[in-house]
């Protein structure tokens, strides 16, 4: 059971993640984006994250690629995109080797962590089903009020530098109102 | 993750539902189609102009407004569960957090940055002759205008 | 303690499957009976209203006019615009319409609340409840459901590749997401009372007329979610997304047949749905109503039936003020529209939400309870002022320098 949940998730996130890149159309790239996150949710839901879960969808696929949506509708970029034209120059190659030291990151960490794959961990301090609906909701809690009070806080700070952010950016300056 | 089963036999039947009824449309229904019918529906009117390119930044802001609440409203939850092993300091936590995100709406609000519509006192109205909110402005003077405008001798009309 | 839906404790074998697919099959049903009888309930009562007969041809009392409708959709012509993104424009009726079926999953439609009763029933050997779902997360699925919901509007208007669905559906996300914050923020009120997430924790902790909070919850947050609620339905006085003396019908105005037909049952589905949330959030869900000791009951029915019947009942209500709503109060203007969510219902919610978790503090730690509800009052004064400063002064400076966006 667990096997399948994890095999039909990992599909929806692989799906949905080379559609976020082989897909032209900016809009169909933003709904392969929201499978993917869909994905992950469900993952969470199997490993016991409920409330993660719930948080992944309401803020990823609710509200941030709704962002992304707006973005698109807003900025009439919801066209195929021509691309030959290279908006910054030298970008591709540079992408390229980006995404190799990225790739070469990663098999060394799979390398050097092969050992990992053969261990049994001791698990996750888990609430068990039976301490009621909220358990996963009240440990999440617990910790974030507790040991992580500092992230906490700074997620409040680093949200507040965006939207003010936003609002300088976007706002007309005084010479182009008049 | 037993109790989500329902969920997911509930979401598969609905799919099922909606795709069967798509498939019995395309038996049933006729299909006639022509350049008329797939154009864009404008009332009869044949459609002159593109569909708008943009639209007004505002809605950018909203969006971002909204992950900032959301994000609050997130970790509200949490406490709202959990408050009662949390304590004097947790609550002074969320305080805090708060806090931040109502200063930021505060200046944000300031910046005018949630003001829509159009403005609500009109400016000063210029004309071609002048301010039509002068003083001399009066009921007669703006009949005699628009009753002569455009026409060729004032003695035909009568006011 | 409520705990989760013992049904699933277990290996799930053939007997739980088989009450899962029966409790699905059952909900799906009532689903769709429900949108028929609504529809048909909103167009009578509406009629009422407005001084006019309503449907009467089609059955007793016209009550299967909508089945009629139904059937008429599927023979009707679906067209397919020309410029319209295909695979978006099939996809977003079905974003907004299993959505609206899968939020009904978590109301609890029945069972025994009374007396510490956990609201559980025996079939055929297994406990259960009569809800489909009991997922941790509670409510919060709901509001996950909703936040996806937002998808099939945003999409439809956009694929069609026309002008009006465009601007019906760039106002109706802007909307939607406005609101759910103010969903969010009242629901989280009921939360810090209820102290759970589970929908039928909170049923359960509302056995009385008292235990409804009238004060804490039913004052402020109740009004506020159903204003949230109302706006997040597209429902009037907020259905700027199909305003129809402007953008002739909205998001949906390219879909035509069945497509169109899913869309409509996903509007009064969710309608349903939503009154049933509010029912379960702050007035009991399929409790009766109750005073101390004494309960209305209603003889001769199982308590677990009665619950349905009161349900039903609560449900009714909120259906009418639904209707109410829509033929009373004339259409907000979209300023007004995001005024109101912005500047009124999030900060309100946000501070009453700061309130209430002051005093349960308060009352936790034996604080003089007066004075903390006084010192809370202070600082929220101030806040306010703070806000309305705000408000001046960019109202002022817009007169001055004219829109800033």
């Amino acid at each position: 059971m667990e096997f399948f949940v994890f095999v039909c998730s990992a599909l929806m996130i692989l799906v949905g993640a080379v559609g976020v890149i082989v897909r032209k159309h900016p809009v169909h790239a933003a709904l392969s984006l929201v499978l993917t996150l869909f994905g992950v949710a469900v993952l969470f839901v199997a490993q016991e994250a409920h409330f993660l879960a719930a948080v992944q969808v309401i803020v990823y696929a609710g509200a941030i690629v709704v962002l992304f949506l707006f973005v698109i509708m807003l900025l009439g970029v919801d066209r195929v995109e021509n691309l030959r034209t290279e908006p910054l120059s030298g970008q591709r190659p540079l992408a390229v080797l980006a995404s190799l030291g990225l790739v070469a990151v990663l098999i060394t960490a799979i390398l050097r962590g092969n050992q990992i794959f053969n261990e049994r961990g001791t698990g996750l301090n888990l609430p068990d089903a039976q301490d009621g609906p909220d358990a996963n909701t009240v440990q999440l809690a617990e910790s974030i009020f507790s040991q992580y009070v500092v992230a906490f806080e700074v997620t409040s700070v680093l949200l507040v530098i965006a939207v003010v952010g936003t609002v300088l950016l976007t706002r007309r300056t005084r010479a182009t109102a008049e | 993750m037993g109790q989500y089963l329902p969920i997911v036999v509930l979401a598969i039947l609905a799919i099922l539902f909606g795709v069967g009824s798509l498939i019995a449309s395309k038996l049933l229904a006729p299909r006639r189609p022509n350049t008329a019918k797939g154009a864009p529906y404008e009332c009869g009117i044949v459609p002159s102009l593109e569909a708008p390119e943009r639209f007004p930044v505002s809605f950018y802001v909203v969006a971002m407004l909204f992950i900032m609440f959301d994000i609050e409203i997130i970790f509200a939850y949490p406490y709202a569960v959990a408050s009662n092993s949390l304590g004097v300091y947790g609550f002074w936590e969320l305080v805090a957090f708060s806090a931040v995100f109502f200063v930021a709406f505060v200046y944000v609000v300031a910046r005018g940055a949630l003001d829509w519509g159009p403005v609500k006192k009109p400016r000063r109205l210029v004309s071609r002759d002048g301010d039509i909110l002068s003083e001399s402005r009066s009921v007669s003077t703006t009949i005699r205008r628009v009753g002569f405008e455009g026409r060729e001798t004032r003695e035909k009309v009568s006011v | 303690m409520i705990a989760l839906d013992s049904l699933f404790f277990e290996n799930l074998l053939w007997t739980p499957l088989l009450i899962v697919l029966a409790k699905v099959l059952v909900v799906f049903v009532i689903g769709l009976l429900a949108t028929l009888l609504m529809v048909w309930f909103e167009r009578k009562a509406i009629a009422g209203m407005q001084n006019r007969v309503g449907p009467n041809k089609t059955g007793p009392f016209g009550i299967l006019q909508t089945l009629a409708d139904g059937i008429k959709l599927f023979f009707k012509e679906d067209l397919f615009p020309t410029r319209a993104d295909r695979f978006v424009f099939v996809v977003a009726p079905f974003l907004s319409f299993v959505p609206a079926f899968l939020s009904f999953a978590i109301i609890p439609l029945g069972g025994d609340f009374r007396d510490g009763n956990s609201g559980e029933v025996t079939i055929f050997g297994q406990v259960t409840r009569i809800q489909l779902a009991d997922p941790p997360i509670g409510v919060l699925f709901a509001l996950a459901i909703s936040s996806i919901a937002v998808y099939g509007i945003m999409l439809a208007g956009w694929s069609s590749g026309s002008k009006y669905p465009l601007l019906g559906s760039v106002r109706a996300s802007a909307q939607m997401v406005s609101y759910e914050a103010a969903l969010g923020l009242s629901l989280a009120c009921v939360l810090l009372l209820a102290g759970t997430l589970s929908t039928s924790g909170i049923v359960a902790a509302q056995s009385t007329i008292t235990d409804w909070h009238f004060v804490s919850t039913g004052l402020v947050p109740f009004f506020i979610f159903l204003i949230a609620a109302t706006a997040e339905l597209n429902r009037p006085p907020f259905d700027l997304v199909e305003a129809e003396q402007e953008l002739v019908g909205g998001f949906n105005t390219e879909y035509s047949s069945i497509r169109f037909a899913l869309f409509y049952l996903a509007e009064f589905m969710n309608t349903v749905t939503m009154s049933g949330l509010i029912v379960t959030l702050f007035f009991g869900g399929p409790q009766p109503i109750a005073f101390g000791d004494f309960v209305f009951d209603i003889p001769m029915l199982p308590n677990a039936l009665e619950g349905s019947v009161w349900l039903l009942a609560k449900i009714l209500v909120f259906l009418y003020l639904y209707v109410w709503f829509r033929a009373t109060l004339p259409r907000l203007r979209y300023d007004q529209l995001m005024d109101w969510g912005w500047k009124l219902l999030i900060p309100a919610s946000l501070g009453w939400f700061m309130l209430l978790a002051a005093q349960q503090l308060g009352r936790r730690n034996d604080w003089n309870i007066f004075l903390v509800t006084g010192a809370c009052i202070a600082v929220l004064v101030i806040c306010y002022l703070l806000l309305q400063a705000a408000f001046s002064r960019s109202s002022s400076q817009r007169e001055r320098q004219g829109t800033m966006f």
